[in-house]
C-alpha cells in the first residue's frame, strides 16, 4: 500500500454537505421570516404571484426540511458511518453526485415551487420531474450507506445507522407511493389517487416524512454525536435498539391522526390516535437514554457549546414528542386543527429539536473536520441564546393564538350561529404574528451568527485526513491496521 | 420578605442553601400568600371586564362558573408547585444534589415562581395578548431564576445545576401543554363554564 492507495475517511464530501446545509438554513429561515411578515403585511407580496403567501410557503418547508435537514442528515450519515463501521464510504464519487445533485433538486425545485408547480401534497409540492430525480438521488445515497455498511470491519452495526437506515427505507417507500401519478404536461400531473384514499395517503407520507426524517433521522444524529460530545458511552443500549424497533413499528401507523372528523373511515381515525398515544414510550425512552448520558458529562458544559445545543434539543424533543399524541387525541384535535397550536407544536420540534441537534452537531463535527478550533465559542454561546429565547417565544405566541382561534371558531351564540366570522378572528391574531416575526428574526440571526462562525472556521482549509483506527477485522477475523503502512496519525 | 425575594434573590439563595430555618419558614409562608394570587385576580378580571380572546366582544361568566374557575386554576397550581419540587427531589439524585432537604427546595421554588405571581395582576384585565405580553418577561426573569438558583441551593457545580434545570423546563414545558390539552379536552366534552350572553 502506497500513500496514493491509503484508506482515508472522506470528509470532504461532509464539509460540503454541512456548508450547503448552513446555506439552506439561512435561506429557508429567511423566507420563513418574510412569510410571517407577510401575514402581518400582506402587501409585501407586490402583487407578484411569485411572492404570494401560497407559493413561498412550500419554498419555506421544503427548503427547511429538504435543503438544510436532508443535507445535515447525508453530512451527518456520512460521516458517522465511516466511523462506525471502520472504513471509508464506499463509492465516494458517487457520494459527491449525490451531494450536488440533491442540491440541484433543491435549488430548481424551489424556483419551479415559485413559479407555480405543484401536486399540493403538502411536503411533497414538487411536481414528478423533480420527484424522478430524487429517487434516482436517493437511492445514489442508499448505496453509498449501505455499501459502507456492507463494508464494514466491525461486526455490530452501532444503532445510529439503524436510525439512518431506517430513514433511507422509510422514506424512499413513502416518497415512491405518495407520488405515483399520471404526467399531463411537464409541469402538471395527477395523483393516481382519489378522494379520502389520496388524503390517507398523502398524510401516511406527511406524518412518516415527520417520523423517519425529522424525528428518525435526526435520533441517529444524537446516537453517534450525543456520546462522542459527551464522551459517555450511551446511558442504555439495549433501550435504544428497543425503542428503534417500537418507534420504527409504532410511527408508520400514527398518520390518520391528521384527518380526524375528516371524510376517512371512523376506525382509522381512532387507530392512528391510538398509535400516536402508544409512540409516546419509544420517544421518551429516547429521551431518557440522551439525558441520562449527557448528565454525567456535566464538566463538558464549560468548554463545549455545543452540548448545550444538545442539553436544550432533548427537552424540546421531549416537549414535541408529548404534544404530538396529546393534539392526536380527537378531542384535543377538534380545537387545535386548523389553528395555529399546530404551526406552533411544528416549530417547538423544527426550531427547539432539528435545527437545535444539528447546530450542535455542527459545532462538534466542523472544528474536528478542520483539525482548528471553533473561529469564536462567544458567538456560539450567544447562538445559544437567541436560539432558545427564539424558540421560547415563537412557541408561545402560537399557544396563545391557537388556542384563541380554537376557541373563538367554536363559539355559538342562541341561535346556533357561529358568534365570530373567519376575518374576525383572523384580524384578531395581529399582535402574536407580530410576536412571532420577533421571534423568527431572533432565532434567524442566531442562524447567521452560526454561519459566519462556521464559515469562518472552515475558510481557506481543507478537511484535515483522518484514516481508519486500528481494529482487529470482526468480520474477516484478522487484524486490520493502516496506520502500520502509512503511519498516520488518527485525529477523529 | 417579598422585598428581599424580589431585590436580591441571590442572597436568599445562600441563605436556603445554608439551612436558615427562619428564612425558609418565611418563605413558605409567603407561599400561600403568592399562589391564590393568579387565580384571586383572575376572578376579578373576569367579574369586572370579561374574558377577551381578541375576536369583538368580551365574554362573562355566570358567578359560579367564575369561582369554579378560580378554584381549579388555584388547584392546578399548588399541584403544579407541589408536583415540581418532588420531581426535582427525584432529579436531584442524578445530578448529585441528594443532599437538599425537601423544605429547601419548596423555598426555592417559592423563589422561582414569585415574578409570575406577581406578574399574574395583568389576569385584572383578563385580554389575552395583553396577559402574554406581560407574563413573557416574568417567565423569563423566572427561568434566570431557576438557572441561576438552583446549582446554589442544591450546592453542585454550575454546569451539572444547567443540566438539571434544563430538565426541569422540559418538566415545566409538558406539565403547561398537559394543562392545555386537558382544557380544551374537557371544554369539548362541554365540561366548561356557561358564557352569560
Amino acid at each position: 500500500m502506497n500513500l496514493e492507495t491509503r484508506e482515508v475517511y472522506h470528509d470532504g464530501v461532509v464539509k460540503r454537505l454541512v456548508q450547503f446545509s448552513i446555506l439552506w438554513a439561512v435561506v429557508g429561515m429567511l423566507v420563513g421570516v418574510y412569510l410571517a411578515a407577510e401575514l402581518l403585511w400582506p402587501g409585501l407580496d407586490f402583487g407578484q404571484y411569485w411572492l404570494s403567501f401560497g407559493r413561498i410557503r412550500p419554498l419555506h418547508t421544503n427548503g427547511i426540511i429538504f435543503g438544510f435537514g436532508v443535507s445535515a442528515l447525508m453530512a451527518t450519515a456520512f460521516y458517522s458511518v465511516q466511523r462506525t463501521s471502520n472504513v471509508p464510504l464506499f463509492m465516494p464519487r458517487l457520494a459527491w453526485i449525490t451531494c450536488y445533485g440533491w442540491q440541484v433538486v433543491v435549488l430548481f425545485g424551489g424556483l419551479s415551487l415559485l413559479a407555480g408547480w405543484t401536486s399540493t401534497k403538502e411536503y411533497a409540492e414538487l411536481e414528478w420531474p423533480f420527484d424522478i430525480a430524487i429517487t434516482i438521488l436517493w437511492v445514489c445515497f442508499a448505496v453509498v450507506f449501505f455499501g459502507t455498511i456492507a463494508n464494514r470491519r466491525i461486526k455490530n452495526i452501532y444503532v445510529s445507522n439503524w436510525f439512518y437506515g431506517g430513514l433511507i427505507i422509510v422514506i424512499a417507500m413513502l416518497h415512491i407511493f405518495n407520488n405515483l401519478a399520471i404526467p399531463v404536461t411537464i409541469d402538471k400531473s395527477y395523483s393516481i389517487y382519489a378522494g379520502a384514499q389520496d388524503a390517507i395517503i398523502q398524510w401516511w407520507y406527511g406524518h412518516n416524512a415527520v417520523g423517519f426524517l425529522l424525528t428518525g433521522g435526526f435520533l441517529g444524529m444524537v446516537y453517534y454525536f450525543l456520546p462522542k460530545q459527551a464522551n459517555q458511552p450511551i446511558w442504555s443500549y439495549r433501550l435504544s435498539v428497543v425503542s428503534f424497533w417500537a418507534f420504527t413499528y409504532t410511527y408508520i401507523w400514527a398518520g390518520p391522526h391528521h384527518l380526524h372528523y375528516n371524510s376517512i373511515p371512523e376506525w382509522v381515525q381512532s387507530l392512528g390516535m391510538v398509535m400516536s398515544l402508544i409512540l409516546l414510550a419509544p420517544s421518551w425512552a429516547t429521551m431518557i437514554n440522551g439525558i441520562m448520558t449527557v448528565s454525567k458529562a456535566w464538566r463538558k458544559l464549560t468548554v463545549d457549546p455545543a452540548l448545550k445545543f444538545i442539553v436544550l434539543a432533548l427537552a424540546f424533543y421531549g416537549l414535541a414528542t408529548f404534544e404530538g399524541p396529546m393534539m392526536a387525541i380527537r378531542s384535543v384535535n377538534i380545537i387545535s386543527h386548523f389553528t395555529d397550536w399546530t404551526i406552533g407544536h411544528v416549530h417547538s420540534g423544527a426550531l427547539g429539536w432539528n435545527a437545535m441537534i444539528t447546530y450542535g452537531t455542527f459545532y462538534f463535527m466542523v472544528p474536528r473536520m478542520m483539525g482548528k478550533p471553533l473561529h469564536s465559542v462567544r458567538l456560539a454561546n450567544i447562538h445559544f441564546w437567541l436560539a432558545l429565547t427564539g424558540t421560547i417565544l415563537y412557541v408561545i405566541a402560537m399557544w396563545g393564538a391557537g388556542v384563541s382561534q380554537g376557541l373563538l371558531w367554536l363559539s355559538m351564540d342562541d341561535l346556533g350561529e357561529l358568534s365570530y366570522s373567519f376575518t374576525d378572528v383572523m384580524a384578531s391574531m395581529v399582535p402574536y404574528y407580530a410576536l412571532r416575526l420577533i421571534a423568527g428574526l431572533i432565532f434567524l440571526t442566531g442562524t447567521i451568527l452560526m454561519a459566519y462562525n462556521l464559515l469562518r472556521t472552515m475558510y481557506g482549509l481543507h478537511t484535515v485526513t483522518v484514516v481508519p483506527p486500528d481494529v482487529i477485522d470482526e468480520i474477516k477475523g484478522t487484524a486490520h491496521n493502516p496506520n502500520a503502512v502509512m503511519g498516520g496519525e488518527v485525529t477523529a | 420578605m417579598l422585598f428581599s425575594v424580589l431585590n436580591s434573590p441571590s442572597s436568599v439563595f445562600e441563605k436556603i442553601a445554608s439551612g436558615n430555618s427562619e428564612v425558609i419558614g418565611a418563605v413558605q409562608r409567603l407561599t400561600f400568600f403568592l399562589i391564590l394570587l393568579p387565580p384571586v385576580f383572575a376572578w376579578i378580571g373576569s367579574t369586572l371586564f370579561g374574558w377577551r380572546l381578541g375576536g369583538g366582544d368580551p365574554l362573562y361568566f355566570d358567578a359560579t362558573a367564575r369561582v369554579i374557575i378560580s378554584f381549579f386554576y388555584a388547584d392546578a397550581l399548588i399541584l403544579g408547585y407541589i408536583s415540581t419540587v418532588l420531581i426535582a427531589r427525584w432529579m436531584a439524585h442524578t445530578y448529585g444534589g441528594e443532599n437538599v432537604s425537601t423544605e429547601s427546595l419548596f423555598a426555592f421554588f417559592t423563589v422561582v415562581l414569585t415574578p409570575i405571581c406577581i406578574a399574574s395582576a395583568a389576569h385584572l384585565y383578563p385580554h389575552i395578548f395583553f396577559n402574554v405580553l406581560v407574563l413573557i418577561p416574568s417567565l423569563l426573569w423566572a427561568i434566570t431564576l431557576l438557572y441561576r438558583g438552583l446549582p446554589v441551593v442544591m450546592k453542585i457545580p454550575p454546569e451539572r445545576g444547567m443540566l438539571m434545570s434544563s430538565s426541569l423546563v422540559g418538566w415545566l414545558l409538558v406539565a403547561f401543554v398537559s394543562l392545555l390539552g386537558l382544557s380544551a379536552a374537557l371544554w369539548t366534552y362541554g365540561i366548561g363554564p356557561n358564557v352569560v350572553v
